[in-house]
């Protein structure tokens, strides 16, 4: 059946731009100012039994008279009946569905896109850099290592935000600790209760000891600090081919179809948006490109 | 064990004292101490004289602005390894142009400035060495505030509208 | 006369009259014929009934940014040239209803569309729009992935090729190894001469189409003549690009070469060149909601990679200037193109060239990007 196909995580996309699959809104988790969670859970039991999606995958989120908006899914992958979008409301979309409430129901196309290479890099120490909303997309791959904790070696977490009250999942960071993951935070301006850290992620790179040989690196945040977060990657010697990065551009189809999210010659939602920077090397400092 | 030896295992500790020979090493010791500051209290005020360059061993010192109407900013924190207070190596500028607070525990190794730029002035190796630490200080403090003015995280109405 | 025995491959000649007969058959199968003819002082695609209705002695006289047709000065039916219409219109339509849905309960349905695949006969394809359908085909049809609109209409679709025996001023199909003569993917293909059209046969469709026609064999001072023609027109090209196989290195290599400032004062954005381009494939997705919100309907239409809003983020544009997106259409077009479906998505038909309203031509901005290039 043509809608299972596309709903189940192994999708095979036969159908071009089809209808939505629908999902009601059973909890919203407000998350920051302007960022919340929606935890969605598919109408069809056929299709709740059967979705599955991997981390740094994403879904087309669809509400009628809007349109849809590309979010991440920063939910267990283990735990698919329940779907998380941690959305942020910067755009038409997006603040329409600010507006929602629990019981409403909202589209679902995917998952579409490339995810993080976790199965490939077993046995490897891990670095999760990640900013601002970059945390949800890689907040899956947290909980897939959390998993199988046994599979990698030293686990690291650098995230920074704005300030302390834009720090997400604030309330999971002590239990990842307690899982024997390395949770350093930092934000860019701090208040009067804080006493972490000020300072912004790429520097948290000068308080790690990293074995380049046995690292990878994750990162996912805006692009001006990726780009810092990969510099300081490479200076410390972790390859191209083990740096991932999660990119984003305007999407339209999800379905690698329309010509929007192309970055070069990859289609974003297809063959990204993780993506190695050996990939993206060759024009990723070109402005504007 | 004496005061000095304690400091200049301290200082032995720290990666970039670790290039300097033993006699520099000796010589600085000579005008460092050991500083402790509990959390909550000022390491130094704006306004104030630059008599130290601090390195911090133990705890978190957060570097800090007042502003009217919206009290002390935190702009950064300076963790374990950091340089606190490095304009006073340089005589341009002749007072703390931020405060300095514990905001958790800390240790730190305080050297006199004028000792040290004394030193540096006489012996140009070591000088570089010094001014060339230093340097790489400041690069990374301008980097980390370069990228807080971009403002990463903010909304886009927030930004600057560009053309 | 003994009867000619007509099999796949068959290459055989009609008189010209017998053309109409040809249609007739495939209109009779259910085939909507769409061929040239003038409209509106340009040619343009759409249903012909016979010779008639096709252009007879027309050409067209094109360079960069100019079109105008003129008199050919005989009386063939398809010396002309590109216009500025091409097949993509027919198998990749402007505008597509995807899915309509209707608020039924509080809850969305969805309603089924009437969408009735029509049956097209392509009367006069030439041999760079051959190619461009290829292309297309590439980018509609893949393995892990094809579009159901496009899927339908090029299952049905007949193709009446055409050899391409008079180039026009933009013409660079021989650089692009993608005409003038039309080599495969055919139903029928035509040759025209003055006396008679030369066809061939290419699948059972096409042999279907002419099994009633009155035909003869070729003669050999035909198909000398069609040989003949065919080498004239390989040489009459309007425009080159050398050495096609080091573009797309060549582009990507020089992502800050002057050249991209330079266009980008020119460039005016207006979307012309994609929207003329037969293998342009960029669409968008347009939500429209009725009033009192109770029904909906998605529509895909076409997209242009300059349209300022294309690259449109929350928080700003990523490509934010002329200079930005022409790069990107060139680019994509001449050199990522292969990396994505294996060929280059350019096949030297010359419309962008001579649509576009600032005399831009592709070939010269490569000459262009080549003087003062990085390896």
């Amino acid at each position: 059946m043509k809608d299972l196909a596309v709903a189940s995580g192994t999708a095979t996309r036969s159908e071009a731009l089809i209808a939505p699959l629908w999902a009601k809104i059973i909890e919203i988790a407000p998350e920051a100012a302007g960022v919340s969670t929606y935890w969605l859970e598919f109408e069809d039991k056929a299709v709740r039994d059967r979705y599955r999606f991997a981390p740094g995958q994403f879904n087309m989120v669809y509400l009628p008279g809007y349109g849809e908006a590309a979010i991440s899914i920063s939910s267990h992958p283990g735990r698919p009946e329940r779907i998380g979008h941690t959305v942020r409301f910067v755009g038409n979309v997006t603040r329409a569905i600010s507006r929602l409430k629990r019981g409403d129901v909202l589209g679902l196309r995917g998952p579409f896109g490339v995810g993080w290479p976790l199965a490939d890099h077993q046995g490897r120490d891990v670095v999760i850099a990640a900013g601002g909303i970059g945390l949800a997309p890689l907040r899956p791959a947290i909980y897939h290592i959390l998993n199988h904790r046994a599979d990698y070696g030293k686990v690291t977490i650098i995230y920074g935000a704005r300030t302390p009250s834009d720090l997400l999942f604030r309330g999971e960071y002590d239990a990842w600790s307690e899982k024997g993951m390395e949770v350093l935070i930092t934000v860019d301006r701090g208040d009067e209760d804080w006493t972490g850290q000020v300072g912004v992620v790429p520097i948290l790179f000068y308080r790690l000891r990293l074995e380049a040989e046995r690292s990878m690196l994750l990162t996912c945040g805006p692009e001006i600090m990726m780009r810092f977060v990969v510099f300081e990657g490479l200076a410390r010697r972790i390859p191209q081919e083990r740096i991932f990065l999660s990119m984003e551009r305007n999407m339209k189809c999800g379905q690698g179809f329309c010509g929007h999210c192309q970055l070069g010659p990859y289609f974003i939602c297809k063959e990204g948006p993780v993506f190695r920077f050996d990939q993206l090397a060759g024009f990723f400092n070109v402005e504007n490109f | 064990m004496s005061k000095d030896q304690t400091l200049q295992e301290i200082l032995m500790a720290i990666p970039w004292f670790q290039q300097l020979s033993r006699d520099h090493l000796d010589l600085l010791a000579g005008f460092s101490h050991l500083v402790e500051v509990p959390q909550g209290k000022d390491l130094f005020k704006e306004g104030e004289a630059e008599d130290y360059l601090y390195v911090v061993i133990n705890g978190r010192i957060s570097i800090e602005i007042f502003a009217p109407g919206r009290g002390r900013l935190s702009i950064y924190t300076a963790e374990p390894l950091d340089v606190v207070g490095w304009s006073s190596v340089t005589p341009v500028v002749r007072q703390r142009t931020a405060s300095a607070r514990a905001v958790l525990d800390s240790r730190l190794i305080a050297m006199d400035a004028v000792s040290l730029r004394r030193l540096c002035e006489g012996d140009c190796a070591l000088g570089c060495i010094v001014m060339r630490r230093i340097a790489n200080v400041v690069a990374q403090r301008l980097l980390v505030t370069r990228l807080q003015l971009l403002d990463l995280f903010a909304n886009p109405e927030q930004h600057e509208v560009h053309a | 006369m003994p009867e000619i025995k007509l099999y796949l491959g068959s290459r055989v000649a009609i008189r010209k009259p017998e053309f109409d007969r040809l249609l007739a058959n495939l209109a009779q199968a259910g085939y909507q014929t769409i061929g040239p003819r003038v409209k509106d002082a340009a040619v343009v695609y759409g249903p012909i009934g016979g010779l008639r209705d096709l252009p007879q002695g027309v050409t067209s006289e094109q360079t960069a940014g100019y079109y105008r047709l003129k008199p050919s000065g005989n009386e063939r039916y398809f010396d002309l040239t590109a216009g500025p219409q091409s097949w993509k219109q027919y198998l990749f339509p402007a505008r597509s209803e995807l899915f309509k849905l209707a608020k039924e309960n509080g809850n969305w349905r969805e309603e089924l569309l009437n969408q009735a695949t029509p049956k097209y006969a392509f009367i006069g394809v030439r041999a760079c729009e051959l190619s461009a359908i290829e292309v297309q085909d590439r980018v509609f049809l893949r393995d892990d992935f094809s579009d159901p609109i496009y899927r339908q209409r090029r299952e049905q679709v007949f193709i009446l090729a055409v050899d391409c025996l008079h180039p026009g001023g933009t013409c660079f199909c021989v650089s692009m190894g993608s005409g003038p003569a039309a080599k495969q993917g055919f139903d029928l293909k035509l040759t025209e001469l003055d006396e008679v059209f030369l066809l061939e046969v290419g699948t059972q469709a096409g042999l279907d189409a002419i099994q009633d026609l009155s035909v003869e064999s070729l003669a050999i001072k035909w198909q000398e003549d069609a040989a003949r023609c065919l080498a004239e027109a390989a040489r009459s090209m309007g425009r080159f690009i050398p050495d096609i196989k080091s573009v797309p290195d060549l582009l990507l290599n020089n992502l800050d070469h002057a050249e991209w400032d330079e266009v980008a004062t020119r460039c005016l954005n207006c979307t012309n060149c994609t929207q003329v381009c037969p293998t342009c494939f960029c669409w968008d997705v347009e939500d429209a909601t009725t009033l009192d919100g109770k029904t909906t309907q998605r529509s895909r239409v076409w997209d242009s990679c300059f349209n300022p809003a294309f690259s449109g983020l929350a928080g700003g544009n990523i490509r934010p200037n002329t200079k930005a997106r022409y790069r990107q259409w060139l680019t994509h077009k001449m050199s990522t193109w292969v990396d994505q479906f294996g060929v280059l998505g350019c096949v030297g038909c010359g419309r962008c060239i001579t649509w576009c309203p600032a005399n831009i031509d592709i070939t010269e901005e490569i000459k262009a990007i080549r003087v003062g290039a990085r390896e």
